[in-house]
């Protein structure tokens, strides 16, 4: 298939860039068991950015507001419900994917149903420069935080009492990395499609974490899975002509179930 | 037996010299969202070098405590003070001078942590943010591991220790950053003998070197020797407070215990 450079080169950046920042993030949300409140953030984000369609906004502030709001809300919800967080979670889920089909139902005339099917199913051409840009800029952030914060982090990975108890503000960083989430959830809602975003949090991480008892090698080598893996899927897009976001999670999932087979940790005493 | 708002009957004198490293006054805290109080109108001080065993049967608000004094916890009432600092406003200050050695755990088998890695999180939170650990700061957590006797695992994954090697650790990393304060939470449980008398002589040996030690401990019988005072606790309460023989003797524990702790 032959395409523009131009485009070829946003897409493989965004490809990249998307690749990075999630499974970055996906380390810290996979070990700090926030695994629910991400999968809520990706539905949050759907919605979001199904909403902006609809009213003929730009769907990208709305994922973020969206998902931002989840995150707040949770807390407060659960407490006033009395209910424990999974539980509003899993009402979350729901309720928010309804909501997201629900706004691609109402969003009017058939020219923007294109962009409707694009934050559902993905479309790796759909990303535009900015977006590459602000995935970029995120990029650089999620550096700048793990190398700086690097200790804190690992501290509330091993235990999140015992870091608070230690003197680190534990809240402060678990809403940085809620916050970092949201946005690389978001910006990367093009890519894989509302439905699949997580994935590229999940997969690279949990592939990662057959291999290595190290903290460090963990957050070093998710992002080089997770690049691979996204450029992988985007070439096996090209090549059969199957949806991006698809093909990305597909190659993924193989290659973690293929850590899963070989991994060295299970057999180690 | 022991009737809500009783206060706690001194059985004896104790001898403690030094300054007074924990001060709590009328302490209360009652959980989030719980109405009952977790802890009623605690009072106690503690004198640097003291080891203490905060005794009684689960539920009792040993842990609790424990959290008050680490400022985990927000006191609804009372007022208190750690190394000369005030509870409430300066936990964090409070935190990064005390050693803990949360109950014993489960950690993944496969969790990305080698021993040493833990004992370098020790001092993530002394540290402080954008501070790295020095030259120094490493010898200490390889002299903290040796302490343990644990040299020989610094390179070990955390999550396949043996129980009793991974409570040592977790005091490997409460000493690594040599605090004036440890408190343990249980540290013998799900420990066979030796793992006990493994854990019990390091903990003597920190008590010996100059450091305060609150040690929570529901099993009587595990105590190290070196423990010169135990406070019982019974349903967030103190009930008493003096020299362990004196406690270990007393009516209140036989009640709380069944008669099971002579």
């Amino acid at each position: 298939m032959w395409l523009p450079p131009a485009l070829m080169i946003t897409a493989v950046a965004g490809a990249v860039l998307a690749g990075f920042t999630c499974s970055v993030m996906g380390v810290f949300v996979v070990r700090m068991n926030l695994s629910s409140i991400g999968f809520a953030m990706s539905h949050a984000a759907f919605a979001g950015a199904a909403f902006g369609i609809m009213i003929g906004s730009d769907p990208l502030p709305m994922a973020l507001l969206a998902s931002f709001l989840v995150a707040l809300v949770i807390g407060p919800v659960s407490h006033i419900a009395g209910l424990r967080p999974e539980i509003v979670l899993g009402f979350l889920f729901s309720l928010l994917i309804a909501l997201g089909f629900l706004f691609l139902h109402m969003v009017p005339g058939e020219a923007t149903s294109g962009a409707a099917l694009r934050i559902l199913w993905g479309s790796i051409f759909g990303v535009s420069r900015y977006e590459v840009v602000a995935l970029g800029a995120l990029s650089a952030v999620v550096v700048v935080f793990v190398a700086l914060f690097n200790k804190e982090i690992a501290a509330m990975m091993f235990h999140r009492k015992l870091a608070e108890a230690s003197g680190i503000d534990t809240q402060a960083f678990l809403t940085a990395i809620l916050f970092m989430t949201g946005f690389s959830v978001a910006l990367s809602l093009k890519l894989v499609g509302g439905l699949l975003v997580y994935a590229l949090m999940i997969n690279p991480t949990s592939t990662v974490y057959q291999f290595t008892f190290d903290f460090r090698k963990m957050v070093i080598g998710s992002p080089i899975i997770g690049m691979t893996t996204c450029l992988a899927g985007f070439w096996a897009s090209l090549l059969w002509d199957l949806p991006v976001g698809t093909a990305i999670v597909l190659v993924s999932a193989i290659v973690l179930a293929g850590a899963i087979v070989a991994s060295p940790k299970r057999r180690r005493g | 037996m022991n009737g809500a708002g009783r206060r706690p009957r001194p059985i004896s004198s104790r001898s403690s010299s030094g300054e007074t490293v924990i001060e709590l006054r009328g302490v209360s805290t009652t959980y989030e969202g719980e109405r009952t109080p977790a802890l009623h109108g605690i009072d106690m001080s503690v004198r640097r070098g003291e080891f203490v065993a905060i005794v009684g049967p689960n539920g009792a608000g040993k842990t609790t405590l424990l959290e008050v004094v680490l400022g985990l916890l927000p006191l609804s009432s009372g007022r208190g003070s750690v190394l000369g600092c005030d509870l409430a406003r300066e936990r964090y200050a409070i935190r990064r001078r005390m050693g803990y050695v949360i109950q014993n755990f489960e950690l993944d088998p496969l969790a990305p942590f080698l021993a040493r890695d833990v004992v370098m999180m020790g001092f993530a939170g002394s540290l402080g943010p954008l501070r790295y650990p020095s030259v120094h700061d490493r010898e200490a957590a390889v002299e903290a591991l040796s302490r343990v006797g644990m040299s020989m695992m610094a390179d070990r994954p955390a999550g396949k220790l043996s129980g009793g090697e991974f409570q040592r650790l977790l005091l490997a990393r409460a000493l690594a950053t040599d605090p004036d304060i440890i408190l343990l939470d249980e540290p013998f449980a799900n420990l066979d003998a030796s793992a006990r008398a493994s854990v019990g002589s390091v903990v003597d040996r920190v008590n010996q070197a100059g450091a305060t030690v609150l040690m929570v401990s529901h099993d009587l019988h595990a105590i190290p020797s070196r423990c010169a005072r135990a406070v019982l606790m019974d349903r967030g309460r103190i009930v008493l407070d003096g020299t362990m023989e004196a406690v270990l003797s007393s009516r209140e524990i036989d009640e709380l215990y069944g008669g099971c702790c002579h």
